[in-house]
């Protein structure tokens, strides 16, 4: 008997996939605002460093100069032109902000997602981690930590946010996959006898695949304002131009709240982070459906 | 204030969702003081009719054209804003398919009933809550446990039956029931299709039930009707239709049917299956794919309803047998 | 061949710390299925039909009672060696849509545990593609029609047949359909029967037919056995024809004369029983569990829990001490 197995290769599932995105991307306009501006970030965060200078030039002639066409946002307090410091520190916020999501949803969703499929005694033990993680405050801890620990670098920023941040994705999680789990299709493949490692990684994972990219937008966002948030506190040195950065100096070395002139180089960087929160909430709204394959078609 | 039994007419009504019909010229009359049974798998846009009765499509779907006339309120297609909404509560009784979704799960079953009778300009709410009781009792629920209990705190097949009550507590004289007893036991549907009937009969009402399932329409309705992809393929006295259906839809739909007695190879389900909003033919006849008297001119024309003896029917091998 | 003895399951209420309720759904039932047999489980929903069902197919554990699966008691297996028994039986569940994964394809869905399979037996891809193909036909479906679809792009029924297929990639023994019909266009309804009732001719599959809708359990075969189960017991058990006909246990009469009458095509059946309202749930139940509900109890009844038992003349066993045969069903005109 011959088989007569359709082309559904891995490679063209993949394939209709983009093309789903795509389309679903291109039903309302604000999700393709989305798109470019996130794509702009990106390409500013990797490329934008490459066109300027290590070190940009100093002009003491023009602190806190006006906005010009040379310099769209201004100078600061050492004539550095604005505008390329918000890009070349792009880099840094992005890479770290990166790093706090992977972490936050890799580990808040594996634990998640077994916590939730196996419940039991495994569901127990790594729930009272997860409260107790999750009941001490985040802030007065990165505070205490600084002054143990100078995570000044992108990746050990990262890191730090990460390791923080993962508890309520994992309760999220977990509550999600607790009532997945009671799905007919969940059950008839334990009852096939798939392993748990099938049942999480292909059958749940999907299914719950919008809510973890959520989640993981969500993150990226949360990240951006905590370490922001740190560097304008003052608590950490800058190892490099960034925005946070850039807003402590506006406000407490430029008087940016007082003087008028040092305003562009508070809202410049303000503006960058509000831009980036606008493109992750807009493109978050297709979440739901990239997902699911009937509302990929329609 | 005595009402009677309003007489409803709909006439060429035409509904469609992003321009494809789920109804599509349908002209019904709902004669005052009867019960019809509206008759349809998925697909067929029973509940989308039912819905126009009530002028209460959502968007994207509309009403294309046609109308629906209700005496002592007119056009209800023509029909907007505050009359449309008192028009909807106090005249026209509506149970919603699920009844779960219109429920407030926030508020108590009594609470909203109060809301309901508010917002209709009842007085006597004493006297609604005491309706609404005994109609609950009837169905076999302890009425007060229920007005004090929250929607989830009911099992699926009691809300169905709060929503059954809450339709017909208003003292609205044209009622429309949508799937009243899907989620309900043999025995409680049993019940509920009797007081439906003895409720119809106290108090005078019209009434429209739409289900996919015959048994119901055979014993709770005056009149059937039955729909396919969005059609009103046959019509007539329940009893009639029944004992000898016209259309080779009704046809294979009783056939269809499992049933308790009779011998079970007789039974055959029908070939295909039913349309779907994109899948409706655009001309001919909705149920050709499926249909054993299939000819030529299904393809391409729309069968016309005629009249025979009583019946109205919507098939061209009907018409060929009369002229032969 | 399956056989379930005075099988008990409480469920336990977590409600509030004050309100602690037990539900006792299944109150020790008896049932045996042979090998390619057909039973179906009739009764109101929360008797307790669905429960069995689920623990047959391994979904649910069981607090009393011995199941026997091809001869071997399950109660002298630990849990996990348990599980390859109850492996060859399989659940074919009400829902067809929330059944199927709705992200991936078909194709995806049956390869799953046939990828299982081949692993454990040493079998090539080829083998995998044979055997899909081959329970796709068997459920009467067109393998390159379906497979590369979701399944939101089929229709119910055929959403249904696919399920089924899924089951029969573990060469099931059994399998439960737990109402399986119900959320199917009336039309299609019969053909999955139908497919039932073949695949059980066809592979020896016996099949367990959960449903509230009586007609339906006909058409997986006239040779089957009808249980009628009311609150968690048997209340009468025979030959499906049989039972139909002639009922003797006035919850069944109810059940049966309940059944909405085709008028025009059918008369009603001449006694048609229906239970009194029994809201009165407060007093506790002493004897027959529908005493409380049955227009035809005495004080007998509640005296003490009625056996499930053959009496004189009466082919199917029943629990009631005043079985009487009443004409309850429609017949044709």
């Amino acid at each position: 008997m011959s088989t007569i197995v359709l082309e559904t290769s891995s490679a063209s599932i993949r394939r209709d996939f983009w093309r789903g995105v795509w389309r679903v991307m291109k039903r309302k306009p604000s999700r393709m605002v989305g798109v470019v501006i996130l794509l702009a970030f990106a390409f500013m965060g990797i490329f934008g460093p490459l066109f300027y200078p290590e070190h940009l030039p100093r002009d003491v002639s023009n602190t806190y100069g006006p906005m010009t066409w040379a310099h769209p946002f201004g100078t600061d307090g050492q004539g550095k032109d604005v505008f390329a410091q918000v890009v070349t520190g792009s880099r840094y916020v992005l890479l770290s902000a990166l790093v706090t999501a992977v972490i936050t949803v890799v580990l808040g969703a594996a634990i998640g997602l077994f916590s939730g499929f196996k419940r039991g005694r495994w569901d127990t033990v790594l729930m009272r981690l997860t409260d107790m993680k999750l009941t001490i405050p985040g802030l007065p801890l990165l505070l205490v930590l600084t002054t143990v620990w100078q995570f000044g670098s992108a990746v050990e920023m990262g890191l730090v946010l990460g390791l923080l941040g993962w508890g309520s994705v994992a309760r999220a999680v977990r509550a999600q996959t607790l009532s997945l789990r009671e799905r007919g299709f969940i059950e008839a493949a334990r009852g096939l006898g798939l392993s748990t490692t099938h049942i999480v990684g292909k059958e749940l994972l999907p299914s719950m695949a919008p809510y973890i990219a959520m989640n993981m937008l969500i993150a990226v966002t949360g990240a951006v304002y905590a370490q922001v948030g740190l560097f304008f506190l003052g608590v950490l040195p800058y190892e490099a131009d960034n925005w946070g950065v850039m807003l402590n100096l506006a406000v407490f070395g430029g008087g940016a709240m007082t003087t008028p002139s040092a305003l562009p180089y508070l809202l410049a960087p303000l503006l960058a982070i509000l831009l980036l929160t606008l493109g992750i909430v807009l493109v978050v709204d297709a979440m739901d459906e990239i997902f699911n394959p009937r509302l990929r078609e329609e | 204030m005595s009402k009677q039994a309003p007489g409803v007419r709909i006439d060429g009504l035409t509904v469609t969702y992003n321009n494809l019909p789920a109804v599509r010229q349908v002209s019904l009359e709902l004669a005052a003081g009867t019960i019809t049974g509206i008759v349809g798998e998925s697909g067929s846009g029973k509940s989308t009719l039912a819905l126009s009765l009530l002028n209460a499509v959502q968007p994207p779907g509309r009403i294309a054209g046609g109308s629906v006339e209700i005496d002592g309120l007119g056009d209800v297609v023509a029909l907007r804003g505050e009359d449309l909404r008192k028009a909807r509560g106090a005249k026209i009784g509506y149970v919603f398919q699920a009844a779960q979704n219109s429920l407030n799960p926030l508020k108590t079953v009594g609470k909203q009933l109060l809301d309901l009778g508010r917002s209709h300009g009842v007085d006597d709410l004493r006297g609604l809550v005491r309706d609404a009781k005994e109609l609950l009792g009837r169905m076999g629920l302890d009425g007060n446990r229920v007005l004090d209990s929250h929607q989830h705190e009911l099992s699926g097949g009691m809300r169905q039956r709060v929503g059954i009550m809450l339709a017909l507590v208003l003292n609205a004289h044209l009622v429309v029931l949508d799937e009243p007893t899907t989620a309900l036991d043999m025995i409680t549907q049993a019940n509920i299709l009797k007081i439906i009937r003895e409720v119809h009969e106290e108090r005078g009402l019209t009434t429209m039930v739409i289900t996919h399932d015959i048994g119901v329409v055979a014993e709770v309705a005056d009149r059937l009707a039955v729909m396919y992809g969005g059609r009103l393929v046959e019509q007539g006295p329940t009893r009639e239709v029944l004992a000898s259906p016209q259309h080779p839809y009704t046809r294979g739909l009783i056939r269809a049917i499992p049933r308790l007695t009779g011998d079970i190879d007789e039974a055959r389900a029908l070939p295909g299956r039913p349309p779907t909003l994109a899948t409706v033919p655009a001309e001919g006849c909705v149920f050709r794919e499926r249909c054993p008297l299939r000819m030529e001119v299904c393809d391409t024309v729309d069968p016309e309803t005629q009249s025979i003896g009583g019946r109205l029917v919507a098939c061209h091998a009907v018409k060929v047998k009369e002229h032969a | 061949m399956i056989t379930g003895e005075n099988i008990t399951k409480t469920f336990k209420q977590r409600g509030n710390v004050l309100d602690k309720r037990e539900v006792r759904a299944l109150r020790g039932v008896d049932f045996s299925i042979p090998r390619g047999g057909a039973a179906s489980f009739i009764g109101e929903s929360g008797c307790g039909k669905t429960t069995l069902g689920r623990i047959l197919a391994g979904l649910e554990s069981y607090d009393g009672g011995e199941i026997t699966i091809d001869g071997v008691p399950m109660s002298g297996l630990k849990p996990k060696a348990r599980q390859p028994y109850f492996r060859r039986i399989q659940m074919i569940h009400q829902d067809p849509y929330s059944a199927l994964n709705p992200t991936r394809t078909i194709q995806q869905t049956l390869f799953a545990p046939l990828q299982l399979r081949a692993k454990q037996t040493g079998r090539d891809a080829k083998w995998i593609e044979e055997r899909a193909a081959e329970v796709l036909s068997l459920v009467g479906l067109d393998p390159g029609t379906v497979l590369g679809r979701y399944p939101h792009q089929l229709s119910g029924g055929m959403r249904q047949r696919v399920v089924i297929a899924r089951a029969l990639t573990v060469d099931p023994e059994m399998l439960v359909a737990d109402e399986a019909t119900s959320m199917i266009d009336v039309s299609l309804r019969l053909g999955i029967l139908a497919l039932l009732k073949d695949l059980r001719e066809r592979l020896n599959v016996s099949v367990l037919f959960i449903t509230h809708d009586v007609a339906t359990a006909r058409y997986i075969g006239d040779d089957g056995d009808l249980y009628v189960i009311y609150r968690g017991q048997v209340v009468e058990q025979g030959k499906v024809d049989t039972v139909i006909a002639d009922p003797v246990h006035p919850y069944t009469q109810a059940l049966l004369s309940a059944i909405p009458v085709l008028h025009g095509l059918e008369v009603p059946g001449e006694e048609p029983v229906v239970p009194t309202s029994g809201l009165d749930e407060s007093k506790e139940d002493t004897g027959c569990l529908f005493a409380r509900r049955c227009p035809f109890a005495t004080e007998a009844c509640t005296a003490a829990p009625p056996p499930l038992q053959l009496t004189e003349g009466v082919p199917q066993r029943h629990a009631c001490i005043h079985p009487r045969r009443r004409s309850v069903v429609a017949r044709e005109v």
